[in-house]
This record gives C-alpha cells, structure tokens and sequence, in this order.
C-alpha cells in the first residue's frame, strides 16, 4: 500500500539547491567521480613520498601508466554497457585471447595479410558477443551462466586454434614469411613517436573513452540502456527495444575486448593463447570502483576510466616499492570492495 | 443493511468485553508516514461462523491480515483470542493464511511440507506419524506426500497450507482471495473444506473481492473502508446488493453537477475493435469489442476473471488470437504501434534510477534525439516542464530522483510518459490504485482531456467508484466472457452502478448450465 511512496517530502529532497541545472543525478555522479579523483590524488602523493626520489612522479613513468592502464580501461569501458543494461559478461578475457591468437594464427601461420586477419578477428568477437545475447535475450539463461559457458567455449576455441603455441610475426612457421610492410603498419597501431612520448595506447584508450561517454550520457542509445537496466520490466511495457540493445551492448564489449587485444599484440610483437584470462579481476574492479552498478542501470565513461586509473597507479606505485607482488593484490581487492561500501555509504548520505 | 456505529460493529454484546472464544481485535492501528492503512478498527470474529471481509483496494485489509499473519506489528490496538492477548509476531502458529499464492517451500515435497518447523529433534529424517496420515487423508493429499510441492496443482498445495496449520493446531484460518486461480470445481472443494474448518470450532476469516461468493458463503461480513470497520452484515442485510452498496458508499467524489456528459455521433471513428477475440492461455474467450474515438471504457472483473488479461491484450502484452483493429489498422504489429499501456503497479511502470523527467520522455524517439542518435536535452527538458505543468506534477525540480515523489505524483508521471507518445488508444490498468482523492481528481480530468482530443481511453477498475467517475461505458468481465455495456450516465448514483455491475458479474459468472 505504502511500499512504493516514499514518505520524504519534495521538499526536503530538493534541499532547496538543487536546480534544474545541477540535478540530484548529475550530483552523484559529480560526487562519485570527485571522489575518485580525490582518492587518485591520495594515493599519488602516498606513492611520491615512499618511492625513492624521481621514479614515481616522473613524466616517463607517468606515460608507463597511461599505457599500462589503457588494456583494462578500454575492455572495461565495454564491460560498463553491459552493465549498464543489467547484464554480466564474464567472456571478454577469453574473447581478448582468442582475438589474439585469431590475428595472430591467420596472419602468421596462414599467410593471411594482416588486412584480413584482424577483420576476421572483429568478425569472431560479432559472432561471440551475439551468441551470449541470443542466449540471454532469447532464450532467457542469466548472463552470468551464459558467459561462464560462453569463456570456456571461447577459451577452448583459442587453445585449438593456436595449437597451444605462442606467435611472433618474426619467427613465421617453416617456409612462410611475413611481409614486412605489414609488420610494420601492424606494430605502428601501437607505436608511434607522439609528441612528449605519449604512448600510441592512450590515444586509442582516449578515442574509446570519447565514444562510450558520448553513447552512455548524450545518445538515445545510452539513456534507453540506462532505463533497460534501472528497470526491465517496465522498459519491457514502454516498448523500448531490449533485444536489439542488449545485443548491441554484448557485441560492442566483445569488439573491444577484440581492440585492446589488437593493441596489445602490435605493442608486445607477440602472442601466446592465455592472454587475457588475467583480465577479469581488474576490468570488473576498474568498473565497479567507477561507480557501475551491477544492478545496471548505472554507470559512466569518465567513472570508469578513472577506476582503471586508480588501480594501475595502484600497481604501478607497489612496483616501484618491490612490495612483492601478493601486496597488490590485497590492495585492489581491498579498494574494490571499500569503493563499493563507500557508494552504499555516500547513497544513504544523499537520501 | 445493519449499520452499527464503529465501536460495537461487529460484536452482538453491548457490553464490550472479551469473549471466552475467538478472535476480538480492537483499535487496530497501522500508519504508513501519512498513509493509514488502518486507523483504529475494531472486528470480531467467532468460532464456528465464516466472517466475510470486504473492501476497496487501499482499504485495509491486507495490512490486517499482514498484522494477524505475523508479518508486520500494529502501532497500536489490541487483539484477543479464546480470552488471550495474542502477540501476533511471536505466536505464529495459531494463524494459518491461506493465499492465492501458497507460502510453502517448493522444492520440498507435500509430506516434508507438513512437518516442517516439528521434524522432532532426531538427526534422521522422521516419516509422517499416524496422525499426519489420517490429516492428509481428511484433506485428500496423502496420495501426493511424496511429491514435490511445486509440481502439484495449486488447489493441493492450498490444502497443504491448510494441512500444515491443522497439524499445528492453528485457531484461526484467513482465506485471502483464495480461489482467484482456481476452478469452479476446486473453488466449491474449497468453501466446503472452509465449512468443514468452521464446524471444527475454527475462527475463520474469507477476505474476498467477489461479492456473490461472500453473500453465499459466510454468516456475516465486515465491510473495510479507509482503515475501520464500517458496517457488519448479517442475516437479512447479507445479499450481494447489500454488499455491493457497502463498499461504495461515500467513496464517489463526483458532485451530480460534475458529471460529464458525452455526446458522441454514431459517426465518431473507430479507435479499437475486437473480433472473436481470445486470450492465448484461454483467461477470456470469442470478446467482441467496438471503442470509438473519445469514449472512456472501464472493464471490470475481479482477479481470475480475465479483464485484467483482456486489457493488457489489447496493448499486446497478453498473447491473443482473434481479429484486432487499432485506427482503423488491423494486425499485432497496428496495436502495437497504436496503444499505450500504464501497468497498475509503479514498480513496472517507472524507471528508479532516472530523474522525474527522464521518466517522462522515456518513452519517445524522434522527439528528443536529432536523427534519433544524439540527446537533445533542451527538448528533453522542455517537454517534461510542460508536461509537469500540464499534468499538475507537484515536483520543485523534474530533475530530481522519480522516487522523491509522492505515490499519486508518480502516477501522474507514469501516465504522462504514456499519453506524450500519442497513442490511439491509451490503457491503464487501475489507473488510481493507492493515490491520495486530489490525484485521483486530476488523473480522471487527464483522461477525460486525452478522450476528448479524440483518442480512446481504456481502463482495467476493480472499483465501482472509479468507473462511476471516470468512465462513460462499462463492461463485465466475468469467467472470460464479456457483459453487454452499461452507460454510466445512467446511474443517478454509485450505489445504483454498484448494483448493476454485481448483477452483471453474478450472472456472467454463473456456471454454464449442464
């Protein structure tokens, strides 16, 4: 009767300041991303007094990090649609390593030109991210199940296609060759010399960034996901078309995972079939630390990037340190979860 | 009909003291913030008689049963049982509630569901002892003891419900619209099993929305109107014309001179028709149905009755088969394009986590993108200023969180996001449902003004007053069958409409003759 009024007056909410202008929502997000930023710089200043002098605030090991952050920020930025529109994917490591190895097993070992090779790579992550949508949106099964069995399937897929082996455009299997042209427009994907060194990733990862913030905050695409995931059913009554969405959604997180994997390939000269498989815990908490959430009907571009930031300077800063590598783990585990109790916190502050 | 004043009602002593037997409850009060859900009733209730409850929607009545149930505490008032003060909370186990949907534990089978909570204290799983077996032989379930609950029909696992509390000598059986999903057969197994219990020296309560099974069925019933008891019948006084007037005196809030009468030609366009339409799981069967452009339709029927599948059919959210007709455009994907709906629950009609206004325009396209890509949020925010003006929405900001409103604002947006996108047809289902009287007023002046721009209006009531306000026809829905429409206009006042509703429910829904 009562359940689904709630008592507060108007009144009270509005606080008498929040105009039109600076909505409660705009606020929190606002809030969330400032409180990031402040914890980013928290965090900074912790590492630049315990680093021995000129290796953590250094322009060169600033760069490192954009670098190092742009693999999990752009994976995670299409893990945030997903999201967003209420669903899991837990297949896009494995995606990562089967786009990998794709390119890789077609351009070396079949003699594919690398122009094919990596459309073929694009071509795999449509066909992946379609088959978790059609398993989720038609046929019903809950995201988390279908991208548990999708992985393995993907996983199983890269073993088989790899034969198990790591390739390097250098070393072509027994009578073929790679021209080289074409190892050289492929590594320049992700190295080029950029005014102050900037690293060729960090565009790429600011280009995608660009793209998912204008979807998620200023096209219809993005609001209509944000209502997908606040509240299926009654996005199901105003006819808003879900299907189609949530395919977009799994398809453009595979396409991405299948970019970062192309990136890193053309950075790294090789490749080896577990790629990827690590990048689940970081990609999830680089999302949820940006204030998705897993609920859907919430998340940002900006949110998100600044949680892959968080937790590459965060391993990056514990390197430096030689903390061992068992430190960064209890680190960004334990950030994850208080920047989950802090938003739960900062939620009933508001209220 | 009886009316006794409030403080007596429903007690046959003058004086007012507790009786040695059955369930006395006095100045039950709930209040939700301002809501109050109960404000101080007073019910008795005596072993051995059935006592009916009766209600409007937002009346009450499942706040009491939620109270006697155990589920949640009253603020204030009293309840006795057989002489006892009965702590609701604690003593659950002298209340059995028997609902539509059974509270048991599905993957259990019947026999595991009746011992539950007295397995004894062996670490073995105990069989059914011989006092079990003769209950569940009463109540024709052994046969099903080892099967698991949630594969048998829902008439034996009402029967486990009853079981169960049998088995823990329960006092008191509430029936809360039991029978909504039940067949004619197993419904009359049902009111005999609920004799049965009431011979036993059982304090049995049937909370029921179907008028003819209360004036059947129980020796007296209590008629719940804004949380008190404000009439019992008996005797005499208990038909379902009595009943039926009970529950809509003083609920209409349209003066004489309000009401509105329309004038339409026999040349107003088509908005919807119906041919030999039938529901795809069978709720309703053969309707033919012709809205014209400007009309308010209520169709009524209580739950299990198939109005309320009918409704959400003709929006395309039911399966149907049949022939459909939206402006003058016939097929799925024309009433798709050409209806609106607005579900009675808001938890399936707004968007929590956007603003007031995002809600608004949630459902529009062309109107608020360029070339239906990129947000034009200066059209966003026009068009949810206007509309908050034009639907009274009482908000300082329609940037504020949905949920900062009160529950008859939120309606009103849930409304405007459907009428912004023009349909043909606009169908709401119980479109006043827990909204406060000056909601209700403007949302019945929405309608009309949406009618009257020459659309067609369709509205699922459980509520004789609201179709009495709002509509200019009604239909009855009773056993899937449509009744012949009633003119609104007709009917001096809502008692006489309540009346005629009833007698039209009573008769569709009579048995088909053998």
């Amino acid at each position: 009767m009562a359940g689904n009024t709630t008592n507060t007056a108007p009144e009270a909410v509005a606080g008498g300041s929040a105009g039109d202008r600076w909505s409660g929502r705009a606020l929190a997000v606002g809030l969330r991303v400032g409180g990031l930023l402040i914890a980013i710089l928290i965090v900074i200043v912790v590492f630049t007094l315990l680093s021995k002098p000129n290796t953590f605030l250094t322009i060169t090991n600033s760069l490192g990090v954009m670098r190092s952050m742009s693999t999990i920020a752009i994976v995670a930025l299409g893990l945030t649609l997903v999201i967003v529109v209420g669903e899991i994917d837990l297949s896009f490591g494995y995606m990562y390593g089967l786009a990998s190895i794709l390119i890789g097993v077609a351009w070396v070992v079949w003699g594919w030109p690398i122009y094919l090779a990596i459309p073929l790579a694009f071509a795999a992550a449509v066909g992946v991210g379609s088959i978790n949508a059609f398993l989720v949106t038609v046929l019903k099964i809950p995201s988390f199940i279908v991208t548990l069995g999708t992985g393995q399937l993907v996983f199983g897929t890269t073993l088989l296609v790899s034969n198990t082996a790591t390739l390097n455009p250098a070393y072509p299997p027994p009578g073929r060759a790679v021209p080289q042209d074409q190892v050289e427009w492929f590594f320049g994907l992700s190295n080029q010399d950029l005014p102050l060194g900037l690293p060729m990733q960090a565009i790429w990862m600011l280009g995608v960034a660009l793209v998912i913030g204008f979807i998620l905050s200023r096209s219809l695409f993005g609001f209509r996901l944000k209502a997908i995931g606040g509240n299926p059913a009654a996005a199901a009554l105003a006819r808003l078309p879900i299907v189609k969405y949530k395919f977009a959604a799994f398809i453009i997180c595979s396409m991405l995972a299948t970019l970062a994997a192309m990136l890193d390939f053309a950075f790294i000269g090789s490749v080896q079939p577990n790629a990827g498989v690590g990048l689940l815990f970081p990609v999830f908490a680089a999302v949820i630390i940006g204030g998705a959430s897993l609920s859907g009907g919430r998340g940002t571009a900006i949110g998100t990037l600044s949680g892959a930031l968080l937790l590459a300077i965060i391993a990056n800063g514990l390197a430096l340190l030689s903390a061992g590598s068992y430190l960064s783990n209890f680190v960004s585990g334990a950030v994850t979860i208080a920047a989950v109790v802090l938003d739960r916190f900062t939620q009933s502050l508001r209220r | 009909m009886t009316a006794l004043p409030p403080a007596v009602a429903g007690g046959s002593t003058t004086v007012d003291e507790v009786p040695e037997r059955g369930l006395r409850i006095r100045g039950l009060r709930k209040w939700y913030g301002d809501t109050r859900a109960l404000d101080g009733l007073d019910l008795d209730a005596r072993p051995g008689e059935i006592l009916g409850v009766a209600g409007p929607n937002g009346a009450g009545k499942s706040t009491l049963i939620k109270i006697l149930a155990g589920e949640t505490s009253a603020d204030a008032g009293e309840i006795h049982l057989d002489g006892r003060p009965w702590d609701t909370a604690t003593e659950r186990d002298r209340v059995a509630v028997v609902h539509q949907e059974p509270q048991l534990f599905p993957n259990l089978t019947v026999a595991q569901n009746l011992m539950v909570g007295r397995e004894g204290t062996r670490a073995l799983v105990r069989r059914l002892d011989e006092q079990e077996r003769s209950l569940m032989a009463d109540l024709a379930i052994l046969e099903y003891a080892d099967h698991e609950i949630g594969s048998v029909p829902l008439a034996i696992q009402q029967r486990v419900e009853i079981g169960r509390a049998l088995a823990r000598d329960a006092r008191v059986f509430l029936f809360d619209e039991p029978n909504s999903a039940l067949t004619q057969e197993e419904s009359t197994d049902l009111f005999r099993r609920m004799h049965l219990l009431a011979d036993g020296g059982n304090v049995v309560v049937l909370v029921s929305h179907r008028i003819a099974e209360l004036a059947e069925h129980t020796d007296r019933v209590a008629l719940i109107l804004d949380g008190l008891c404000t009439s019992v019948l008996a005797d005499d006084a208990l038909t379902p014309d009595g009943i039926a007037a009970g529950l809509v005196t003083g609920q209409a809030i349209r003066e004489p001179e309000e009401q509105i009468v329309v004038h339409l030609g026999d040349d107003a366009a088509t908005a919807l028709r119906l041919d030999e339409w039938t529901h795809g799981a069978g709720e309703f069967h053969d309707i033919d149905l012709h809205v014209r452009a400007g009309e308010i339709i209520a169709i009524v029927g209580v739950e299990g009755s198939g109005a309320r599948e009918l409704v959400r059919s003709i929006a395309g959210f039911e399966r149907g088969s049949g022939r459909i007709e939206v402006g003058g455009r016939s097929g799925g994907s024309a009433a798709a394009s050409g209806t609106s709906l607005v579900s009675a629950d808001r938890q399936t009609s707004l968007f929590t986590n956007l603003t007031i206004g995002d809600n608004m325009v949630s459902r529009l396209n062309r109107e608020i993108t360029a070339g239906g890509v990129a947000l034009r949020r200066s059209r966003m925010r026009e068009i949810s200023h206007r509309l908050r003006e034009q639907f009274r929405v009482k908000a300082p900001s329609v940037q504020l969180p949905i949920g900062s409103l009160s529950g008859g604002n939120q309606q009103k947006v849930a409304i405007a996001a459907a009428i912004v996108k023009r349909p043909e047809v606009l169908v709401l289902e119980e479109p006043t449902r827990g909204v406060d009287i000056g909601s209700k007023r403007e949302i019945y002046r929405l309608m009309r003004e949406y009618a009257s721009q020459g659309h067609a209006v369709i509205i699922y009531c459980t509520e004789v007053p609201e179709v009495f306000e709002a509509a200019d026809l009604v239909y009855i829905v009773s056993d899937g069958r449509l009744s012949e429409p009633l003119i609104v206009m007709n009917y001096a006042d809502v008692e006489a409409l309540a009346r005629a509703v009833t007698r039209l429910e009573r008769h569709a829904g009579a048995p088909p003759a053998p």
